[in-house]
């Protein structure tokens, strides 16, 4: 076992565990087993191009170049401009914003293993020192983090700010990271007393799935973010009660207060509750903290009986829209599967919301250039094609799954006819992914477009379908969920991905050229129809390659 | 049994409730050195929290739990120096190799990193688990794992073991190999507190089995003593019939009739 660094330097605050009843050699030895299994995980953050796992380095300290990048967004809001509160708590909400989704995602496991109940507390140690464990190590990381996301901002505001803004800077991050960790942990105690395990874990998933999702979205702010300055810099803090719920208002006041000396009793309180709230919420959870672990347990445990047991109300729905037997089998099989799956859901909702950005982020950067109305009167619609870019994905994503061990039912279940399984599927898949970002664009496209818009969205609802078609042929056939969601780079399906751009790029062609012609669409519309018709009514598509059928 | 020595474990008066519903009612059990204990009850009866309070995972009991002759609630943990315990669920710190999972296991008993490795390492070969030793236990099937698992609870030489179906999982070979360990063990004065559902090996391994029902422990005594007692032959209808338990036969033809609805 190695010896990290930075518990090397740990080593130094030695006496002051001892004094506090901490076993440090046990402590020091937790650490250790608990680091290394770390880095044989690999962040969220990553989770974009988590490639060549194999190798046993630091995944998380690599990682650490994404926070020191994000950290740049940070800097147009401290060094321009003197209106301090609204800039501050424009930064702070970035940090706390950064550092509690990466807590939520990454570290709860931290915070949430249950193994260390059974591992850690039959063996002769102190409770007291598998605690400080447990902080030191979820602090250590939250340090890492911090410290590579606001390291370049923070030197420059020293040059530019002064020494007292620096000052005021670091003070603010210490008690913001206490505040982030407490809260998180007592948001933790909150959900575990009320509901059972697996809704905490389908928060968690949800936090993760919003990370990925804002990776993408902040490496665009983080280049815009000096656009916003000129407004903030003319903004003024109207004194409302309900300010005083925004936590990194708190965080910023206390430089309008120092630096302006501005007295204003608003300021006061904010400032006096950036101090006081983590204090108190540190207390309140050590306070806590016996019943946290008690809680714990109810992360094996499903709650019995309280679910509400669900009639197949839409039985009419997959009726209409499959034909055999199997096919709704496998719908709904895929259907629950796609639901239920965290590690397939981390994996393919974050395109889900791309998909649903994108139309809106080519259009606003066309209202730059034009006005409204000259936008509602283009052909701008035609962004509902982006929306069309997580088709391949999720295509690709339906053969893995964290479970793919139970793909055993299909070699051992008298299924008769192979094209059901993949029928079935890709409906599940455009009924359940598809459709509803669709529609959300298709409506918001509507109210913009007005009624006109309609047969567009039709066409381009038919091309979706014709699309997935395409997709499904162009990739390698694979029972869904059927294999392991570490494969997922080695398979070389991913450079299919962009091969479909081209597919996707005619569809988009043939659409904008239909409206070129009078009734064009129209025509359009009905060849779309008789195609995806015999398209999806063609069993050889469906039917698995011969490779597959011998194994 | 009369037994003038100290006792090993001894409970007095053990309640505790959960949610508002009693698990244990009461329970008085003095336990001796050398014994091998069959825990037996059925799902829920209570098994697992006694483990638990007595190993200090569960808190909020009344009574009084006293370990080699200490009660654990004063707040010392070295107690826990001498005892070994295999869970039920097969937890371990699974994305760390055999070799560091033991040796880590070692250490919080306070042995030395040479020591443990050593140990370990004899122990995993005797198992035929030697190639991978220094593989991640993530890859490791049911039973490679719960030998990892009976392994790291013996590696400090305790003189109690609490056991939770610790043969799950294993081969047939490995499960006459593990009795005999466990008999050789006990042989030379360790304690064994043994928990399963599979009543023909509590049956045979055990020297004094406890049933445990609704929380109140409804028989206490070695096979042959229950035996005579419930002039039932084997465990498994000694079992049923103490914990009231004789529907079996109607539950069986209610499940068959319902799997021949096709």
């Amino acid at each position: 076992m190695e010896n990290f660094r930075t518990l090397k330097f740990l080593d130094f605050f030695k006496p002051i565990f001892e004094k506090m009843g901490v076993d440090y050699h046990v402590m020091r030895k937790i650490l250790q087993v608990k680091m290394m299994m770390d880095r044989r995980r690999v962040p969220t953050i990553f989770n974009q191009n988590r490639n060549k796992q194999k190798k046993e380095s630091n995944q998380f300290f690599k990682s650490l170049w994404l926070y020191a990048f994000f950290g740049l967004s940070i800097i147009p809001f401290m060094v321009m401009g003197e209106n301090y509160i609204f800039q501050m708590s424009i930064a702070y909400s970035i940090v706390m914003f950064i550092v509690m989704t990466s807590m939520i995602s990454d570290f709860s496991s931290v915070l949430l293993d249950l193994r260390d109940k059974n591992i850690l507390g039959t063996k002769p140690i102190h409770t007291r020192t598998i605690s400080a464990a447990k902080i030191v190590h979820v602090s250590i990381y939250l340090f890492f983090i911090t410290a590579s996301l606001i390291g370049i901002p923070a030197v420059i505001a020293l040059i530019k700010q002064g020494f007292p803004f620096f000052l005021l800077f670091i003070l603010g991050i210490l008690f913001l990271n206490l505040f982030i960790l407490v809260f998180t942990a007592l948001l933790y105690l909150a959900i575990l007393k009320f509901f059972d395990g697996e809704r905490l874990k389908d928060i968690i998933n949800y936090v993760q799935i919003i990370l990925s999702i804002s990776i993408i979205v902040g490496y665009q702010l983080a280049f815009r973010s000096f656009e916003f300055m000129d407004t903030i810099n003319n903004y003024e803090l109207t004194s409302q009660w309900w300010q005083l719920l925004i936590p990194p208002l708190w965080f910023g006041a206390p430089f309008e207060l120092v630096l302006h000396g501005n007295w204003n009793v608003f300021i006061v309180i904010l400032t006096v509750l950036s101090l006081v709230i983590p204090i108190a919420f540190l207390l309140l959870y050590i306070k806590l903290m016996p019943a946290f672990e008690r809680n714990l347990i109810k992360l094996t445990q499903q709650q019995v009986g309280n679910k509400k047991e669900r009639k197949n109300k839409n039985n009419w729905f997959v009726n209409l829209i499959c034909q055999t037997k199997e096919e709704k089998c496998f719908y709904r099989f895929a259907n629950t599967m796609m639901k239920n799956e965290r590690e397939f859901k981390l994996k393919v909702y974050p395109s889900l919301g791309f998909s649903l950005i994108f139309p809106f982020i080519m259009f606003f950067n066309e209202l730059r250039v034009s006005t409204f109305t000259e936008l509602v009167a283009s052909k701008w619609f035609l962004s509902i094609y982006f929306t069309f870019l997580m088709i391949p994905t999720i295509i690709m994503m339906l053969r893995y799954s964290g479970k793919y061990k139970g793909a055993w039912i299909y070699k051992t279940t008298p299924i008769q006819d192979q094209a059901a399984i993949y029928k079935g599927t890709l409906k599940a898949f455009l009924v359940k992914l598809f459709l509803p970002i669709f529609l959300i664009v298709g409506v918001i496209f509507t109210l913009i477009f007005k009624v006109q818009v309609i047969p567009h969205l039709i066409i381009a609802l038919l091309s979706a379908f014709l699309f997935t078609i395409i997709s499904f042929m162009v990739m390698s056939k694979s029972l869904p969920f059927s294999q392991s969601i570490k494969m997922v780079q080695q398979q070389g399906e991913s450079g299919k991905i962009f091969l479909l751009f081209i597919p996707n790029a005619i569809l988009f062609g043939l659409h904008y050229v239909s409206t070129l012609v009078s009734y064009g669409i129209y025509v359009y519309m009905i060849v779309l129809l008789v195609v995806n018709y015999f398209l999806w009514g063609n069993k050889r598509i469906f039917n698995p390659t011969k490779s597959l059928q011998r194994t | 049994m009369v037994q003038n020595e100290q006792p090993i474990i001894s409970l007095k008066d053990l309640t505790i409730s959960f949610d508002n519903k009693m698990i244990l009612k009461a329970i008085n059990l003095d336990v001796y050195k050398g014994q091998i204990i069959g825990y037996i009850g059925p799902n829920g009866a209570g098994k697992s929290t006694t483990v638990k309070i007595m190993l200090g995972l569960v808190e909020g009991y009344h009574g009084q739990v006293q370990i080699f002759g200490q009660d654990i609630s004063n707040g010392n943990v070295d107690y826990k120096k001498r005892i070994g315990y295999v869970p039920e669920t097969a937890e371990l710190y699974d994305n760390l190799t055999a070799s560091e999972y033991l040796t880590f296991v070692g250490e919080l008993y306070g042995m030395d990193y040479e020591k443990v490795e050593e140990k370990a390492q004899k122990l995993m070969k005797i198992f035929g688990l030697e190639d991978v030793f220094h593989n991640r236990l993530s890859s490791f099937s049911k039973g490679m794992r719960q030998k990892v698992l009976i392994i790291s609870s013996l590696l400090h030489n305790p003189d109690l073991l609490f056991l939770d179906e610790p043969l799950s999982g294993l081969d047939a070979n490995s499960v006459i190999v593990v009795k005999e360990v466990l008999a050789q063990l006990a042989a030379q004065g360790k304690t064994i507190f043994y928990s399963s559902h599979i009543m023909e090996v509590v049956e045979k391994i055990s020297n004094r089995i406890i049933l445990l029902s609704n929380g109140n422990i409804v028989a206490d005594g070695s096979f042959a003593e229950l035996k005579e007692q419930n002039k039932e032959g084997t465990l498994e209808e000694i079992f049923n019939q103490l914990t009231g338990f004789n529907k079996h036969q109607a539950i069986a033809e209610e499940f068959v009739s319902i799997v021949q609805e096709v």
